[in-house]
C-alpha cells in the first residue's frame, strides 16, 4: 500500500508542474494587453501601469514565472485586483457551502443509486428496472441549469414549498440552512444518481453471473449474504472509478448550480471573477480548484487499494 | 450469459431509437441550415407591446421580455449549438488525432512530454477549464469553440494513441515495414485508416456533450452575446420571467433537451454500427 502511495504521487509531479504553468500561462493568452482586457479603457494611464507593475507583468515572461512560482511556493496564491482580497482568504470565506452542497449531493445521489441500481439489477427488466432506466438516461441528458429551473419552477415558483435562492449555513441555522440547500443539492445529485445507478446496474448484473455467485449460493448462503458479500463487493469497483471520473463533472456542476441558485461558494467565486474580469483571482481559484481535484483523483485511486487487495501490491 | 443477453435487448432497444435520434439531428440540421426561410418571425425584432405573450397561434411558443417570439429565437439558437457541437469536436478530434499519432508513433520523450500535457489538461473540470480559456479568449463563440476544442483533446489524444500503440504491433505494419514503406507511408496508409473507427464514435459521443457545454458557458454569459440568440443565454435571460413567462427557459430548454437526447441515440448507433464489441 505504501509502495502504491509513493508510486502515485511520483507520477503527480510533472502534472502539477504543467498545471501551473498552464494557469500561470492563463493571463498571457488574452488577445493583446492582458492590463487592457482586465480594466476599461477609460481608467488613467498612470493607474494601468502601477497594476502593470504589481503584477510583474513589465517584466519578462520567465522572469514572472519564477517569481509567480516562488510565491506560489510560500503559500501565496496571489490577490484580487478588484478588492485586493488574497485568494486564499477569498476561498476560505466560500468553501463551506460549496463543500455543503457537494456533500449533499454526493449523499443524495448515493442514497437513490444504490437501492435503484441494485434492485434494477436483481429483478432485471422489473419494473424497477425500466424506471431506473429511463431515469439515468433522463439525467445524463439533462443539463443541470436546466434541471435547476426546473426545480425552481415546480417547488419553488409553483408549489412554494422551498426557497429558490440564498443561503443559510446548515451548521449554524439548521433546519432552515438545510431547506435552503434541498433544491441545489437535488440539482446536483440527481446526474450523479443517474451516473451511479447506471454503472452500478450494469457491473452487478455482471457480477451476478460469475461462478462464485453460483458457489456461494449452492453451499447455502442466504440470499442477503451472497448479494452483500459476493456481488455488491466486486460490483463496487467499477461504481468508484466512475465517482472519480464524475468529480468534474461535480465540480462543474457545483460552478453553475451555484451561479443559478445564489450560493456564495467557491463556483460563483470562479463565475464572478470571470465577469469581473478579475485575471489574478482566476488564476488562483482556477489552480486551488485543479490542486483539489488533482488530490481527489489521488484518493480515489487509493480506494481501490482498501476495496481490491489484489492491487495493493504491483 | 444473461450479460449477453441483456446486450442483445440494449442493441434492440437502441435500434429501435437510433431513428428517433436520426430524425432530430436531421431535423435540427435542416432548422439550423433554413432558419431564415423556417422561422416565422424576425430573431431580434422586439415589440414591447407585445412582451411575455402567452403560447398563441401566431407565437407558438410566446414571446420574449422584449416581445421576440422564441421559437424564432429558438430556430437560430439551433445554428449556435449545432456549430459549436460539431466545429469544437472536429478540432478536438483533428488536433488530438495528430497528437496522438505523433506520441504513439514516435514514442520516447516525446510521447513523455506529450501525454503528461494531456493529463495536465485533464487535471482541471472541463467547465472550470473552459470558462477560464473562455474569459482569456473573450467572449463569443470563437473563443468557446477554443476552450471546448482544448478540453475534448486528451480525449482524442490519449484514444488515437492507444489505437497507435496497438496497431503498430500488428503484422501488416511489419509487412509493410519489410516491403521498405516509410515511416510517414505507414502511418498515413496502414496506421491512419486502422485507427478511425473508434475516434469517429468517440467523436460521435462527444457531439452531444459540447452542445450542453456550449449552452453552459452561454447560460454563464460567455458565448454568442446577446441580443443573438443561443439556447443558453436564452434559458439565462429567461430565468427571472420564471413566474409569468416560464416559455421563455422551457422552449430553448427542451429544443436543447430533445437534441442532445437524440444525438446521444445517434451516437450509440454508430458505436454499434462500428464497434461490434460494445
Amino acid at each position: 500500500m505504501g509502495r502504491l502511495v509513493l508510486r502515485r504521487l511520483g507520477a503527480t509531479i510533472p502534472v502539477l508542474l504543467l498545471v501551473t504553468a498552464g494557469v500561470f500561462s492563463l493571463l498571457h493568452l488574452t488577445p493583446g494587453d492582458p492590463i487592457d482586457a482586465m480594466m476599461a479603457e477609460s481608467v488613467d494611464a498612470t493607474v494601468k501601469e502601477t497594476l502593470r507593475r504589481q503584477l510583474g507583468l513589465d517584466q519578462p515572461i520567465p522572469v514572472q514565472y519564477a517569481a509567480w512560482m516562488k510565491r506560489l511556493l510560500h503559500g501565496d496564491l496571489g490577490r484580487s485586483i478588484r478588492n485586493g482580497e488574497p485568494v486564499l482568504e477569498s476561498v476560505g470565506r466560500r468553501i463551506r457551502p460549496s463543500l455543503e452542497l457537494t456533500a449533499l449531493a454526493m449523499t443524495i445521489s448515493l442514497v437513490i443509486a444504490f437501492p435503484v441500481g441494485i434492485l434494477s439489477a436483481y429483478r432485471h427488466n422489473g419494473p424497477v428496472d425500466r424506471v431506473g432506466t429511463s431515469f439515468a438516461l433522463f439525467g445524463i441528458c439533462m443539463p443541470n441549469f436546466l434541471l435547476a429551473l426546473l426545480l425552481i419552477f415546480v417547488f419553488g415558483v409553483t408549489l412554494r414549498w422551498l426557497p429558490i435562492s440564498g443561503y443559510l449555513d446548515p451548521l449554524e441555522e439548521g433546519w432552515s440552512g438545510l431547506r435552503s440547500l434541498v433544491l441545489p443539492a437535488v440539482t446536483l445529485g440527481l446526474a450523479l444518481a443517474a451516473v451511479v445507478t447506471r454503472t452500478l446496474r450494469s457491473s452487478m448484473l455482471e457480477a451476478l453471473t460469475e461462478d462464485y455467485v453460483r458457489t456461494a449460493r449452492a453451499k447455502g448462503l442466504s440470499e442477503w449474504a451472497v448479494l452483500r458479500g459476493h456481488v455488491l463487493r466486486n460490483a463496487l469497483i467499477p461504481v468508484v472509478t466512475v465517482l472519480g471520473l464524475q468529480l468534474g463533472t461535480l465540480i462543474g456542476g457545483a460552478v453553475i448550480t451555484e451561479y443559478v441558485f445564489a450560493l456564495p461558494g467557491v463556483g460563483r467565486l470562479v463565475v464572478d471573477a470571470v465577469f469581473a474580469r478579475d485575471y489574478p483571482l482566476v488564476q488562483g481559484v482556477v489552480l486551488l480548484i485543479a490542486l483539489g481535484f488533482i488530490a481527489s483523483n489521488l484518493l480515489v485511486d487509493l480506494l481501490y487499494g482498501l476495496i481490491d487487495p489484489r492491487l495493493r501490491r504491483g | 450469459m444473461a450479460d449477453r443477453r441483456w446486450n442483445t435487448l440494449r442493441r434492440a432497444a437502441r435500434a429501435r431509437l437510433a431513428p428517433f435520434g436520426a430524425v432530430v439531428l436531421l431535423g435540427a440540421l435542416v432548422i439550423a441550415v433554413a432558419a431564415p426561410l423556417v422561422s416565422p418571425h424576425d430573431p431580434l425584432k422586439q415589440n414591447l407591446g407585445n412582451a411575455l405573450a402567452k403560447p398563441s397561434r401566431v407565437h407558438l411558443l410566446g414571446t420574449d421580455n422584449v416581445g421576440r417570439d422564441v421559437l424564432s429565437r429558438v430556430m437560430w439558437g439551433t445554428r449556435v449549438s449545432l456549430v459549436a457541437g460539431f466545429v469544437s469536436v472536429a478540432l478536438a478530434l483533428l488536433t488530438g488525432g495528430l497528437l496522438g499519432l505523433a506520441a504513439g508513433y514516435t514514442g520516447g520523450r516525446v510521447d513523455g512530454v506529450l501525454m503528461r500535457l494531456m493529463d495536465a489538461v485533464l487535471s482541471f473540470p472541463a467547465l472550470v477549464l473552459a470558462l477560464a480559456l473562455g474569459a482569456v479568449l473573450g467572449a463569443g463563440l470563437t473563443g468557446v469553440l477554443i476552450a471546448l476544442a482544448v478540453v475534448y483533446t486528451p480525449t482524442f489524444a490519449r484514444l488515437m494513441r492507444g489505437q497507435v500503440l496497438s496497431i503498430t504491433a500488428r503484422e501488416y505494419v511489419d509487412a509493410a515495414r519489410a516491403l521498405g514503406a516509410s515511416g510517414w507511408r505507414v502511418a498515413w496508409h496502414h496506421v491512419l485508416p486502422n485507427a478511425t473507427a473508434p475516434m469517429v464514435v468517440q467523436g460521435s459521443l462527444s457531439v452531444a456533450f459540447a452542445i450542453l457545454a456550449e449552452a453552459s458557458l452561454s447560460f454563464l454569459g460567455l458565448g454568442i452575446q446577446p441580443p443573438a440568440a443561443s439556447w443558453g443565454s436564452m434559458i439565462n435571460a429567461g430565468r427571472g420571467y420564471l413566474q409569468q413567462a416560464p416559455w421563455i427557459v422551457f422552449g430553448p430548454g427542451t429544443a436543447l433537451f430533445v437534441t442532445v437526447i437524440g444525438l446521444n441515440f445517434v451516437g450509440d448507433a454508430v458505436r454499434d454500427a462500428l464497434d461490434p464489441r460494445a
